[in-house]
C-alpha cells in the first residue's frame, strides 16, 4: 500500500480535529466571557529512505483570542464586565486561584459572592468574599470594591466591603484549563493589579467571530474533501497496479 | 462519530433554551409583577488530545497542545428582580411594592408562596385574595360587607370606611416578606414564587421598615421585561442556532463524501 493513503488520512483526521475546535467556538458564541480558541496546523516530518515526502500534519491549539467581547448592558447590580485587559479571580474546584471574565455574579444564601456556576469570587487577600446579609443595595465599583447598604441603614450608610481580586497577567503566561478557567502556566498565583477596570451593570459577550468561524468551517470542509479525493487517488493507483500485474 | 456533531448539538440545545426563556419573557411582557429571566451558559470541559509540554522527541517538547472543548451548556436560568414600572389604575385593591419584598399567599395545600403581583380581589366571604386563583393573602384580611371604601396605607395597614360611621376602621395589616437571595426563589407560575434552600429563609416585616419596600395603593408594578433587549436576544439566539446547525450539515456532507467516494 502506498504511504499517500496514510498521509491523506492523517490530514483528514487533523481537519476533523480543527473542525471540532471551531464547532466548540460556535457552540459558545453566546457564552458570557468566553474566549475563542485558536487553531493551527503544523508540519510533522517523518522522512525515511527515498524521497523526503513523508510530512504529516498536526493540529494544535496555540492559545486563545484575548480580544474584548462586546459589552451587553443588563442593568443588574451584580453583573460586571472587565474593560480592557484583566481578569476576575475565582476559586476553582481544587481550591486554587483561577481567572475568568464571566461576570454574572450572584450571592449565595450565606452571602458568599459567587459566579453563576457557583465558584467563589476571591478578594485581594485570596479569601472568598462574604457579605453581611441582608443588604438593601449592593454595587461593585470600577476598581472592584464592593459597597452595600445594610437593610434599614440610613441612605448615607453605605459600607465598603472587600475588593474583588482583579489581575492582569501577561496573556502569554496564562492558559485555558480543562474546566474553561484560565490559570498561570507556572501554577503561581498572580498578584492583584490596580490597573484593571470593571464596568458594573454590563456583561462581556463571547468574543467568537462567527463569520471567521463559518469561513474556516467552509475551508476545513473543502480541505477535508481534498484529502478524501487524495485517498481516492491512492485507491485508483492501487487498482491500476493490480490491473498491470494481472496476467491476461 | 465525530465530536463536532455533538458539540454543535450542545450549541443548538443551549440556544433552544435561550429562545424558550426569551419567548417566555416576551409572552409575559405585560404580566403584572413578572420578573424577567435569562439563561446562563458556560463552556463544557475540555479534552486533552495533545498535552502542551509533552515530549515530541528525546530532547524536544510540544510548545502547544491540542485541547478540544465539548460545547456549551445551560447552567442556570436566573431571574432579574429589578423594579418594574408603575401603572396607575386607581383601583383600591390594586397595590404595588416599591422596593424589595413580596406579598405572602396561602396555597390550598397549606404551603406559603410569594408574589409581587398586587392585583387583589375579594372572594364571596370578603377575604382579600389573588385575582387569578383566589388564594388568600396572608395574614388574612376580611373586608366587612358594609364597607364603603378600602384604604391601604404605605405601611400595609388596611382600613375601611363603614356606612354611617365617621371614623375609619382598621381591619388588618399586609406584611412584606423579603429573601436574602430572591434570584434563588423557585417560580411556580401564577406569578408565585416558592422558598428554596438557595433563596434563604423568609424575613417577614412591615412595609417601609428595615429597607423593605413600601406599599402603594391604586398602582401596579408592570413586568420588568425590556422588549427591545429581548428582541436583540432573539436575533442573537436565532443566528447562533443557525450557525450551529450549519456545522452539523457540514459534518454530514463530509461524512457522506467519505462514504460515497471511498
Amino acid at each position: 500500500m502506498d504511504h499517500l493513503l496514510y498521509l491523506a488520512m492523517s490530514g483528514a483526521k487533523e481537519n476533523m480535529n480543527s473542525l471540532t475546535l471551531r464547532s466548540n467556538n460556535l457552540a459558545n458564541a453566546n457564552t458570557v466571557g468566553f474566549k475563542a480558541d485558536l487553531e493551527q496546523a503544523r508540519a510533522m516530518q517523518a522522512f525515511g529512505d527515498g524521497l523526503p515526502s513523508r510530512v504529516f500534519s498536526m493540529t494544535e491549539r496555540p492559545g486563545q483570542s484575548f480580544a474584548q467581547g462586546g459589552l451587553m448592558t443588563t442593568g443588574r447590580d451584580l453583573d460586571v464586565a472587565v474593560e480592557g485587559d484583566g481578569w476576575l479571580t475565582v476559586q476553582d474546584a481544587q481550591g486554587g486561584q483561577a481567572y475568568t471574565r464571566m461576570g454574572n455574579l450572584q450571592l449565595s444564601p450565606y452571602g458568599v459572592l459567587q459566579t453563576s456556576n457557583g465558584l467563589n469570587v476571591l478578594d485581594d487577600a485570596g479569601q472568598p468574599i462574604v457579605l453581611p446579609l441582608p443588604l438593601e443595595k449592593i454595587s461593585i465599583n470600577k476598581d472592584g470594591t464592593i459597597v452595600g447598604r445594610p437593610e434599614g441603614a440610613a441612605p448615607n450608610g453605605m459600607e465598603e466591603f472587600q475588593r474583588i481580586k482583579l489581575v492582569n497577567p501577561d496573556i502569554r503566561s496564562v492558559d485555558k484549563g480543562n474546566d474553561g478557567l484560565f490559570r498561570r502556566k507556572d501554577g503561581q498565583a498572580e498578584p492583584a493589579s490596580a490597573d484593571v477596570k470593571l464596568v458594573s451593570g454590563a456583561l462581556e459577550a463571547s468574543n467568537v467571530n462567527v463569520v471567521d468561524e463559518m469561513t474556516n468551517l467552509i475551508r476545513l470542509q473543502r480541505q477535508f474533501e481534498t484529502q478524501v479525493k487524495m485517498m481516492q487517488t491512492a485507491q485508483k493507483n492501487d487498482e491500476a497496479h493490480t490491473q498491470l500485474l494481472r496476467l491476461s | 462519530m465525530n465530536p463536532a456533531l455533538w458539540i454543535s448539538k450542545t450549541g443548538l440545545d443551549a440556544q433552544q433554551t435561550n429562545i424558550s426563556v426569551t419567548s417566555n419573557n416576551l409572552a409575559n411582557a405585560s404580566t403584572v409583577g413578572y420578573k424577567k429571566g435569562r439563561a446562563i451558559f458556560e463552556d463544557l470541559l475540555y479534552q486533552n488530545i495533545n498535552q502542551p509540554g509533552g515530549r515530541s522527541s528525546a530532547d524536544t517538547t510540544l510548545p502547544n497542545g491540542l485541547m478540544l472543548g465539548a460545547g456549551a451548556k445551560v447552567v442556570a436560568t436566573q431571574k432579574n428582580f429589578s423594579q418594574g414600572n408603575v401603572q396607575t389604575t386607581d383601583n383600591s385593591l390594586d397595590v404595588m411594592l416599591e422596593g424589595r419584598g413580596f406579598f405572602e399567599v396561602l396555597l390550598p395545600d397549606g404551603t406559603t408562596a410569594y408574589t409581587r403581583n398586587g392585583q387583589f380581589s375579594l372572594n364571596d366571604e370578603g377575604t382579600i385574595v389573588t385575582s387569578g386563583m383566589g388564594y388568600a393573602i396572608q395574614p388574612e384580611i376580611q373586608i366587612p360587607e358594609n364597607a364603603q371604601s378600602i384604604t391601604v396605607g404605605s405601611d400595609g395597614q388596611v382600613s375601611v370606611q363603614l356606612m354611617g360611621q365617621a371614623e375609619s376602621q382598621v381591619v388588618g395589616q399586609l406584611t412584606v416578606t423579603d429573601f436574602v437571595n430572591p434570584a434563588g426563589l423557585q417560580p411556580m407560575g401564577e406569578n408565585l414564587y416558592l422558598e428554596t434552600q438557595s433563596s434563604g429563609a423568609p424575613l417577614q416585616g412591615v412595609a417601609g421598615a428595615d429597607g423593605l419596600g413600601v406599599i402603594k395603593q391604586g398602582m401596579l408594578e408592570t413586568s420588568n421585561v425590556n422588549v427591545t433587549e429581548e428582541l436583540v436576544n432573539l436575533i442573537q439566539a436565532q443566528r447562533v442556532y443557525e450557525m450551529n446547525s450549519k456545522v452539523i450539515s457540514s459534518v454530514d456532507e463530509m461524512m457522506s463524501y467519505v462514504t460515497q467516494r471511498l
